[in-house]
């Protein structure tokens, strides 16, 4: 190993972009990702205008579909990992870099790239859409707050989306990982609501986008919801790293 | 030059490779014969880095796959089917890897004409036929303009103007001084193309050598595979 990683990658990353913008299920599941994410936030959005009482709080509103919104990014990063083994291209992948450990490095890097500037522009979309529609009767919110909590928003969704990627990786099946996923994320977490409060991967990342509040009673700072959340992600990739390297493609 | 020693092959509890070992030189062309589920494709998985051997080695110019620096440059392959993902465009597919490889584009533009499919290059690989598949298969193998060609039956789904044009092909390429080695179970094709053949059976080599020499004392290729394959299966009756 002669020739330094750091030469090598930016070829490596080049080809890895290459594939996700030339895969057009990636742009697929964006484009539905967005235009879902925008009806939901309509529909919760006439639902708080319709509410009398209460504050209406344009970042809760504008985010209200996160939950849903998740599952388009969980999407995206099972297909950028699965989609190496459809047509046997994981073949072609590794003989043409041969370096597993940085080639799938790479990979999420180009993952996370298109990742946050469209986690961003979704988050950003919803609340821009709440913030319009609500007008006057909008509870303001700081500037402040606003920017910290898209920007919890956008990497709670770009570690979802490497989380995803990480699993689809070790599992090498879109199906397998795409019930595995949706499975934890729609069925298992709701139901264990109770238990485990603020220590798996979801439950975690919903602090990074909640402002702490006195009456809420967050268990979870947006810090310390981003710890936890990171430290899932990063132990899944580290598994998929280390079986990607180790097993027969 | 290719040189495989001892190589082992286990998976779970079945035997797929028992110590096999043989050399592909440059200037030729070695045939690597064998049934269906000989460990033909074992071999080429282990030679190309894909799959870890149990035991022994499978080295490229002396070194694993995974420690040349140019790995495009020294070897293509192409194993089977086309190695694309079905949604991508065939251009799309050999521009990425172009890229990986760090070759311009206008290499994509020269292994497309070579390999006959320009016109279809910006057709999504999942309407090609089979053999525009493998056409596929073999201008991503000839990207990097390799020293060395290993080829999975190459010929296999090719209508007979592509056969002849492989042949064609790789005769070329040995006796311009690179090396190549392509696998097939299909004895009468490749006659006429080898220079050396190394036959498998259920994992161990029953016979390498010169095509003459394995020919021996039968009519033709195919005649002493079968002689050669068949004595093994009788060995235990």
């Amino acid at each position: 190993m002669r020739i330094s990683s750091g030469r090598r990658i930016t070829p490596i990353l080049g080809a890895e972009l290459d594939k996700f913008r030339t895969l057009p299920l990636i742009r697929l599941t964006l484009t539905v990702t967005f235009i879902l994410n925008i009806a939901l936030t309509a529909a919760f959005t006439s639902v708080s205008l319709q509410e009398t009482t209460g504050t209406q709080n344009t970042l809760n509103t504008g985010l209200a579909s996160m939950g849903y919104l998740q599952a388009g990014f969980i999407i995206l990063g099972i297909l950028a990992t699965c989609s190496e083994y459809t047509g046997g291209q994981i073949r072609t992948t590794l003989t043409a870099m041969p370096w597993r450990g940085v080639q799938i490095s790479a990979k999420m890097l180009a993952l996370a790239m298109i990742t946050i500037p469209a986690a961003f522009i979704m988050a950003a979309s919803g609340v821009l859409y709440a913030f319009i529609m609500l007008g006057d009767t909008a509870l303001m919110t700081e500037i402040g707050t606003v920017i910290q909590t898209l920007a919890g928003a956008t990497g709670y969704l770009t570690l979802t989306a490497l989380l995803s990627a990480a699993v689809g990786a070790i599992l090498r099946r879109t199906t397998p990982a795409v019930v595995v996923l949706l499975g934890y994320y729609f069925i298992v977490s709701p139901l264990t609501r109770d238990w485990l409060p603020g220590y798996l991967p979801d439950k975690a990342g919903y602090y990074m986008y909640t402002p702490p509040s006195v009456d809420a009673g967050n268990i979870l700072t947006p810090m310390e919801g981003t710890g936890v959340a990171m430290l899932w992600t990063l132990s899944l990739m580290a598994a998929a790293i280390l079986l990607y390297r180790r097993r027969d493609a | 030059m290719l040189t495989i020693n001892s190589l082992v092959k286990r998976r779970g509890s079945q035997q797929i490779l028992s110590g096999i070992s043989f050399e592909a030189r440059p200037g030729r062309v070695t045939g690597f014969l064998g049934p269906n589920g000989a460990g033909k494709s074992s071999t080429l998985r282990i030679l190309l880095g894909l799959d870890r051997a149990t035991s022994g080695s499978a080295l490229i110019q002396g070194k694993p796959y995974a420690e040349l620096h140019h790995p495009l440059a020294t070897v293509g392959a192409a194993l089977d089917g086309s190695g694309a993902h079905p949604m991508r465009t065939g251009r799309a597919h050999l521009r990425w890897i172009a890229r990986a490889a760090g070759l311009p584009r206008s290499r994509v533009e020269e292994v497309l004409e070579l390999t006959g499919l320009s016109d279809a290059a910006g057709k999504r690989v999942r309407n090609y036929s089979l053999g525009m598949g493998k056409r596929l298969g073999m201008a991503a193998a000839l990207l990097g303009d390799p020293d060395i060609l290993i080829l999975d039956e190459p010929v296999n789904g090719l209508d007979p103007e592509g056969i002849r044009w492989i042949r064609t092909f790789l005769r070329k390429r040995a006796e311009s001084g690179h090396t190549v080695l392509l696998s097939s179970h299909l004895m009468g094709e490749l006659a006429e193309t080898v220079d050396d053949v190394v036959i498998i059976k259920q994992g161990t080599i029953v016979a390498a050598g010169t095509l003459q020499e394995v020919i021996g004392r039968h009519s033709s290729l195919e005649e002493a595979f079968f002689a050669l394959t068949m004595e093994k299966a009788g060995d235990g009756v």
